[in-house]
C-alpha cells in the first residue's frame, strides 16, 4: 500500500491535468448515463403515442452524446499526455540514478535485469498511472451512477439485477491475478527455449562434430514440449474465466425479465422503466470487466513499482563530497598506502595491504596470474570502487576527496577488448572531448597508428562502428581506444593488456602507439607478454591480492622466483602465430 | 524467332504481369501457398479443428439468442399479459446464456490448443531444418536473425492463428448473426441502420491504417531508446571512466522525447477514433429508436420488436471494429511467415549421397588431392586453398602453421567436411567424403575448437556429449586421462555440477580440459584441434599440455598450432601460405632449411626477447 501511495506521488506534477481529465470523465460519465434513461423516456412516450415527446427526447439523446464525444476526446488527449509525461520523467530519473551508482553496483545486477526494469515495469507503472486509474474510475462511477439510477427507478428490481455485478468485477480480478504468473511463466519458457536454440546455433560446429543432432533435437522437443504444457495453463484460465465474466450479467438480465416482466404485467413499472432497466445493464457490461481489468494492472504497477523503488532508494555509494574540490595540478604522482579492497559479497580481500609509490611520468607493468589483483589495484585509481582500508592518492590528494569527475578527466583506460559505442569512428575516438576539432581527432588517430586502417574503410572517419556487419578486429579496436586515450590526454594512463590476441605486425604497431600515448605520462600496465614488460620502467608482481615484488627486470629475475617463472614459462611461449582475431570470430572450427 | 514462339513469349509475359500485379497486391509472392503449407499443419487435428468450429458456431448463437429472446418476452409474454410465455423465454434465455458460456470455453481450449501444437511443430520443422544446414550456413548468418525467426516471428504467428483466426469467424459469424436478426426484427429499420456500416468500415479502416504506422513509430523509438540502455549499460565503464555521465543522460532524455512524440500521435488518433465510433453507435440508436418510434405510435411495429432491436444493435458494432483491428494482425503475422519460409525454402547446398558409403573403423589416413576451396563462387573471390596435395598416414600429428588467413582453417573443416573442396578430393582412408556417411565420418572424428564450447548441463553430460552412453567409470576415466579430474573433484558436486550458458560457471582453462575429455571418449580415430591461446594461468597450462599429449597418442591428428612446444612435438610441420603448402617437415628439418618457417621463429624469438 505504501508502495501505490508512492507511486501516486508521481501524479503530483500533473495535478492540473489528472483532475481536469477526472472532471471530464465524470461529465462523460453523466453523459453515458442520461442515455439509457432517454431511450427509456422515448419509449415511455412510443407507448404513450407522444410524438413531440419522443422527438425532445431523441434530440436529448443526441446533444447528450455529441456532449460525450467532446468530452471523452479532451478527456483522452489530456490522459494520454498525463501517462506520457510520467513516463518521460521515470525513465529519465532512473537512467540519471543509474548513471550515478558506482561501477560494483552493475557488477551485481545483470544489464538484462536493469534493463526489464527501465522498460518492463517502468510501463506498467505508466498504463496504470495514466489509463488504469482513469478506467478504474471510470467504470467505478458508471457502476454507482447506473446503480444509483436503477434504485431511484425501481430498488428492488435494481437489487436483484444488480446481484452479479460485484461477482464478475471479483472474477476478473481474480482472473487477472492469476493469468499474469501464468503468462510470465510462459513467457519464462520461451526465454528458455531461446537460450537452447541459442545454444545450438553457437554450438553448431560442435553438434556437427559430434554427430549429436538427433540427441539435441530430442532435447530442443522437450522445451517446445513445456511451453506447449505452460501456454495450455494459460489457455485453461482464459478459457474458464473470459466466458464466465460474459456470463454473470446475462442472469442479471434474465432476473429484469423474469421479475421486471411481471412488474410490467402487474403494472409496478412502465414498459419504459423495463427497457431503461435492461439497457443500463447492458451498458455495465464493459465497465465490470474493465474495473476488474484494472484492478490487476493496480496489482501489476504496484509490483513494479516496488522493483522500479529498488533501484531509485539505492543510494549511489561513490560519490563526490559536496563541493569537493577540482583534483590539483599535477604530473600524475600515484601512491597506493596500504590498500585493501574487497568486493561486495566477497569473503577473501581481492588486494591486501598494498603500498606502492609511482613517481610521475614513469611506467609500471603489473604481472601476476588471473585474479592475482591486478586489475583491481588500477581500478582504485579512477576510483571505480572505493578501497575498505588505506588510501589511494593522486598527486598528493586522496581520491575520495576531489570531484569524482574531475580525477577521472585525468585518467584514461585502454583494455584488452575495448568497448565502442555504436557511432562513427570520429564520436568514438573523441568520446572525452564531443567538441573536439577534427584536426584534433585526426591527429590522435594518427599517433594511434589508426589513420591507415580507417582511412580504408568505406566512410573514413564516418564510418559507423557495429553497423551493416561491420566488424573492428581486436588490434583496429585497440588502436582506436588508444586514439581516444590520447584525445582525452590524461595525466595518467591505464592499459589493461592491451595487446593480447593481435599477430606480430599488429603488435609492432599497437607497441609504437602505445610509446607515443605513453610519454610524458605515468602509465600502467597489466601486462601478460615479456614484450609489453619491455616498455615499462618498473615492474609488480602480485600473487593472492598481495604485493610479491616490484623493481625493474633485472632486479626482479634475482629477487623474484615467480617472474622468474613467468618470464620463463608462463609469457613467451604462449602466442607463437596467433590467428587473426577477426578470423575467429566468424569461422572458428 | 518463330510466330509460336513470340505467341508463348506474349503469353508469358502476360501471365508475369498479372502475376506481378497479383503480387504487389498481396505484399509478396506465394502467400497462398505459405498459407496452404500452413493449415497442411493442422491436418493430423482435423477433428478438434472441426469440434472447435462447432462449438464456435453455438457459441456465437448462444452469444446472438438474448436480444430476439427480449423481443420475444416483451411482445409475447409482458404485452400479452402471459406470464407462461415469459417463464419459457427467460429459461430459454438463460439456457442461450449457459450454451454460450459452455461452448466458449469449449472453443477457447480447442483453439489455444491446435494453435499451440501448430506452433509446437512449426518450431521443431524449423530446428530440424536447420540442423539440416551445413555449417557454411551458419557462417553466413548472424545467430540473432536465426534465433528471431525461431522466436519473435513463431510469436506474431501465434497472434495471428490463436487471436486472429477465431476473431474472424467469431466477429463474422456475429455480424452475419446479427444482420440476420436485424433484418428479422424489421427489415426498414434494419437498412437505416445497415447505412452507418460503409462508414464505419471505412473509418475504422482508415484508423488502423493510420495507427499501424504510428505504432510502428512507437516500437521503433522504445526500440532505440532499449538499445541506448543496453549499450550504456554495458560500457558503463567506459562511461564512468571518461566522466561522460551527463552527456549521455541528455541523449537518452532526446531519445526519450521523441518516443513521447511518437506515442502522443497514438493518443491523439486514438482520442479522435473511440470517441466517434461511439457517437456513430449512438446516432445509430436515434435513427432506431426516432423511425421505430414513429412506427410503434402508428402501430406498424411492435414495443418488443424496438426494444430488441436496440439490443441487438450492441452486436453489430463490436464486430466491425473487431475485424478492421485484425488487418494489422494479418500484416505482421504475414511478414513472419514470409521470413520463416525463406528459411524453411533454403535448401541444403551439401548433403549426402542417397546411398552413402559407410565408414568402418577408421584407420586414419588423410589425402589431400589437389584440393582448392573457395568460400564464394563468385568471380574475384580468393582462394582460401589452392592445389594442396598433401598425404597423412594413420597415427600422425600434423602441425598447421601459418599467419593470419593462410588456410590453416579452411585445411581442418574440409577434413570434418564442414566444406566441400571446389576442385580435388579429399579422401580419409581412400574413400571420397563426399561418398560418405557424415554419421560415420564424424562419430569417428574428434574436434576440439578453439573456444572450449559447452552447452548447458552437468560436466558429466558435457564429456559425455559424443557418447550418450557412457557409463559414469567411462567419464570419469575419460578426464581423468586428459588430467581434468583434478578440478572436477575440487568442485561442489563433481562431475554433476552444472557448467551454466555455454559453460561460464568454469574458467577457459577448465573449459578446454573439458572439451579434451569430451573428445577422448569419443575415441575418434581422427582428431582435430584448434589449439586455444586463450590466457589461462601458469598451473592449467601445464594440464592443458599434458591432458594434450595423452589425447593426440595413437590417432592421427591435424593441430592448428600456437604454442611452440606442441609444434615441436609433431610429427610433421606443414607451413601455409596464402592457401598453398610452401613447406613440411620436422622442426629440425625446417630449421636447418632456413626456409618460411625458420622465418617466422626468428621474427618469434625477437619478439618474445624484445
Amino acid at each position: 500500500m505504501a508502495t501505490f501511495l508512492r507511486l501516486l506521488g508521481f501524479l503530483r506534477p500533473y495535478k492540473k491535468g489528472v483532475i481536469s481529465s477526472s472532471l471530464l470523465a465524470i461529465a462523460a460519465m453523466g453523459m453515458t448515463v442520461l442515455i439509457p434513461l432517454m431511450i427509456g423516456k422515448g419509449i415511455d412516450s412510443i407507448n404513450a403515442g407522444d410524438t413531440p415527446g419522443l422527438q425532445t427526447f431523441a434530440i436529448v439523446v443526441v446533444v447528450a452524446a455529441i456532449l460525450r464525444l467532446a468530452l471523452t476526446v479532451y478527456r483522452r488527449l489530456i490522459a494520454g499526455q498525463v501517462s506520457l509525461g510520467i513516463e518521460l520523467d521515470l525513465r529519465n530519473q532512473v537512467y540519471a540514478h543509474l548513471q550515478e551508482m558506482e561501477l560494483g553496483f552493475f557488477d551485481r545486477n545483470q544489464t538484462g535485469q536493469l534493463m526489464s526494469r527501465v522498460t518492463v515495469d517502468l510501463q506498467a507503472v505508466r498504463f496504470f498511472l495514466g489509463y488504469g486509474l482513469i478506467f478504474m474510475m471510470q467504470s467505478a462511477l458508471t457502476i454507482i451512477f447506473a446503480s444509483v439510477a436503477m434504485i431511484i427507478l425501481q430498488p428492488g428490481l435494481a437489487a436483484l439485477s444488480l446481484l452479479p455485478v460485484p461477482l464478475v468485477v471479483w472474477v476478473a480480478f481474480r482472473y487477472g491475478t492469476q493469468a499474469r504468473p501464468a503468462q510470465q511463466e510462459v513467457q519464462q519458457r520461451i526465454g528458455e527455449l531461446t537460450a537452447e536454440v541459442e545454444e545450438n546455433i553457437s554450438g553448431v560446429r560442435v553438434v556437427k562434430a559430434f554427430a549429436r543432432e538427433a540427441r539435441q533435437r530430442e532435447r530442443f522437443d522437450n522445451q517446445v514440449d513445456r511451453v506447449f504444457d505452460q501456454s495450455m495453463i494459460a489457455t485453461k484460465l482464459a478459457a474458464f474465466y473470459n466466458p464466465l465474466i460474459g456470463f454473470l450479467p446475462q442472469l442479471g438480465l434474465a432476473v429484469i425479465l423474469f421479475f421486471g416482466g411481471r412488474m410490467v404485467i402487474d403494472g409496478t413499472i412502465q414498459l419504459g422503466e423495463f427497457t431503461a432497466f435492461y439497457t443500463y445493464l447492458l451498458m455495465l457490461l464493459g465497465p465490470m470487466r474493465i474495473l476488474g481489468v484494472s484492478l490487476g494492472m493496480a496489482q501489476r504497477a504496484t509490483a513494479s513499482g516496488a522493483r522500479l523503488f529498488e533501484v531509485l532508494d539505492r543510494d549511489p555509494r561513490i560519490t563526490s563530497k559536496p563541493g569537493a574540490p577540482d583534483l590539483p595540478a599535477g604530473n600524475g604522482h600515484v601512491q597506493f598506502e596500504g590498500v585493501t579492497l574487497r568486493y561486495e559479497g566477497a569473503n577473501e580481500p581481492a588486494l591486501h595491504d598494498v603500498s606502492i609509490d609511482i613517481p610521475a611520468g614513469r611506467t609500471v607493468a603489473l604481472v601476476g596470474a588471473t585474479g592475482s589483483g591486478k586489475t583491481s589495484l588500477v581500478q582504485l585509481i579512477p576510483r571505480l570502487y572505493d578501497v575498505e582500508s588505506g588510501r589511494v592518492l593522486v598527486d598528493g590528494v586522496d581520491v575520495r576527496d576531489v570531484d569524482a569527475r574531475s580525477l577521472r578527466r585525468e585518467i584514461a583506460v585502454v583494455n584488452d577488448d575495448p568497448f565502442l559505442f555504436s557511432a562513427t569512428i570520429a564520436h568514438n575516438i573523441a568520446y572525452a572531448h564531443p567538441e573536439a576539432s577534427r584536426e584534433a581527432i585526426e591527429l590522435a588517430a594518427e599517433r594511434a597508428q589508426a589513420t591507415s586502417f580507417i582511412e580504408r574503410l568505406p566512410d573514413g572517419f564516418e564510418t559507423r562502428v557495429g553497423e551493416r556487419g561491420l566488424t573492428l578486429s581486436g588490434g583496429q579496436r585497440q588502436r582506436l581506444a588508444i586514439a581516444r586515450a590520447f584525445l582525452a590526454d590524461p595525466r595518467i594512463l591505464i592499459l589493461d593488456d592491451a595487446t593480447s590476441a593481435v599477430d606480430a605486425s599488429t603488435e609492432r604497431e599497437i607497441k609504437d602507439a602505445l610509446r607515443e600515448v605513453m610519454a610524458g605520462r605515468t602509465t600502467f600496465i597489466i601486462a601478460h607478454r615479456l614484450s609489453t614488460i619491455s616498455l615499462a620502467d618498473e615492474i609488480v608482481v602480485l600473487e593472492d591480492g598481495e604485493l610479491i615484488a616490484h623493481g625493474s627486470h633485472d632486479e626482479l629475475l634475482e629477487a623474484s622466483e615467480l617472474y622468474r617463472k613467468i618470464v620463463e614459462k608462463g609469457l613467451p611461449d604462449q602466442v607463437f602465430l596467433t590467428l587473426n582475431p577477426l578470423e575467429r570470430e566468424v569461422a572458428p572450427l | 524467332m518463330s510466330q509460336r514462339d513470340q505467341k508463348k513469349n506474349e503469353g508469358d509475359e502476360k501471365l508475369s504481369f498479372r502475376a506481378d500485379v497479383r503480387r504487389r497486391l498481396r505484399g509478396t509472392s506465394g502467400r497462398g501457398r505459405k498459407i496452404r503449407i500452413l493449415l497442411g499443419y493442422l491436418k493430423p487435428y482435423r477433428a478438434r479443428v472441426f469440434m472447435m468450429f462447432g462449438a464456435l458456431v453455438l457459441a456465437v448463437a448462444g452469444s446472438l439468442a438474448p436480444a430476439p429472446l427480449a423481443t420475444l418476452a416483451i411482445d409475447e409474454g409482458i404485452q400479452k399479459d402471459n406470464l407462461t410465455a415469459l417463464n419459457w423465454i427467460v429459461v430459454a434465455f438463460v439456457a442461450s446464456a449457459l450454451i454460450a458460456w459452455v461452448m466458449t470455453y469449449v472453443q477457447t481450449y480447442l483453439t489455444g490448443w491446435v494453435g499451440q501444437r501448430l506452433l509446437q511443430d512449426l518450431r521443431r520443422q524449423i530446428f530440424a531444418h536447420l540442423q539440416k544446414m551445413p555449417v557454411a550456413f551458419y557462417e553466413r548468418r548472424p545467430a540473432g536473425v536465426l534465433i528471431s525467426r525461431m522466436t519473435n516471428d513463431v510469436e506474431a504467428l501465434d497472434s495471428l492463428v490463436t487471436d486472429s483466426v477465431v476473431t474472424l469467424f467469431q466477429a463474422s459469424l456475429t455480424l452475419i448473426g446479427t444482420i440476420v436478426i436485424l433484418l428479422w426484427l424489421d427489415v426498414q429499420l434494419a437498412l437505416i441502420t445497415f447505412l452507418i456500416f460503409p462508414v464505419m468500415m471505412i473509418a475504422s479502416l482508415l484508423f488502423r491504417i493510420a495507427s499501424a504506422d504510428a505504432y510502428r513509430r512507437t516500437r521503433e523509438t522504445i526500440g532505440s531508446i532499449t538499445a541506448y540502455l543496453q549499450e550504456t549499460l554495458s560500457g558503463v565503464r567506459v562511461v564512468r571512466a571518461f566522466a561522460q555521465e551527463e552527456r549521455h543522460h541528455d541523449e537518452f532524455s532526446a531519445l526519450n522525447d521523441t518516443n513521447r512524440d511518437a506515442n502522443l500521435t497514438t493518443v491523439k488518433l486514438n482520442a479522435a477514433y473511440f470517441p466517434a465510433v461511439e457517437l456513430m453507435s449512438a446516432v445509430a440508436t436515434v435513427a432506431v429508436l426516432l423511425i421505430g418510434g414513429s412506427q410503434v405510435i402508428d402501430g406498424s411495429l411492435s414495443v418488443g420488436v424496438l426494444v430488441g432491436f436496440l439490443a441487438a444493435l450492441n452486436g453489430f458494432f463490436d464486430p466491425i471494429g473487431q475485424l478492421s483491428q485484425l488487418y494489422t494482425t494479418y500484416q505482421s503475422g504475414m511478414a513472419a511467415l514470409d521470413k520463416i519460409f525463406e528459411l524453411l525454402d533454403e535448401e541444403p547446398d551439401m548433403s549426402e549421397r542417397a546411398q552413402p558409403v559407410v565408414l568402418e573403423r577408421l584407420r586414419g589416413e588423410i589425402s589431400f588431392e589437389d584440393v582448392s576451396f573457395r568460400y564464394r563462387t563468385d568471380k574475384g573471390t580468393k582462394f582460401a586453398l589452392q592445389d594442396v596435395d598433401l598425404h597423412i598416414p594413420p597415427g600422425q600429428t600434423v602441425a598447421l602453421v601459418g599467419a593470419t588467413g593462410a588456410g590453416k582453417s579452411t585445411f581442418a573443416k574440409l577434413v570434418a567436411r564442414f566444406y566441400d573442396p571446389s576442385d580435388g578430393r579429399v579422401l580419409v582412408d581412400g574413400v571420397d567424403l563426399r561418398d560418405v556417411s557424415l554419421d560415420s565420418l564424424r562419430s569417428q572424428m574428434g574436434i576440439v575448437p578453439q573456444e572450449g564450447f559447452l552447452f548447458s548441463g552437468t560436466i558429466g553430460e558435457n564429456i559425455a556429449f559424443g557418447r550418450p552412453d557412457a557409463s559414469g567409470e567411462e567419464i570419469a576415466a575419460a578426464a581423468q586421462a586428459v588430467g581434468a579430474d583434478g578440478f572436477i573433484a575440487r568442485l561442489q558436486d563433481q562431475y554433476d555440477t552444472e557448467v551454466g550458458e555455454r559453460g561460464v560457471q568454469l574458467s577457459a582453462g577448465q573449459r578446454q580440459l573439458v572439451a579434451f575429455a569430451r573428445a577422448l571418449i569419443a575415441d575418434p580415430r581422427i582428431l582435430i584441434l584448434d589449439e586455444a591461446t586463450a590466457n589461462v594461468d601458469l598451473h592449467t597450462e601445464d594440464r592443458i599440455e599434458d591432458g594434450l599429449r595423452r589425447l593426440l597418442a595413437g590417432r592421427t591428428a591435424i593441430v592448428i598450432a600456437h604454442r611452440l612446444s606442441t609444434i615441436r612435438r609433431a610429427g610433421r610441420i606443414v607451413v601455409l601460405d596464402q592457401g598453398s603448402i610452401v613447406e613440411q617437415g620436422t622442426h629440425d628439418e625446417l630449421m636447418a632449411a632456413e626456409g618460411a618457417y625458420w622465418g617466422l621463429f626468428q621474427d618469434w624469438q625477437r619478439q618474445a626477447a624484445a
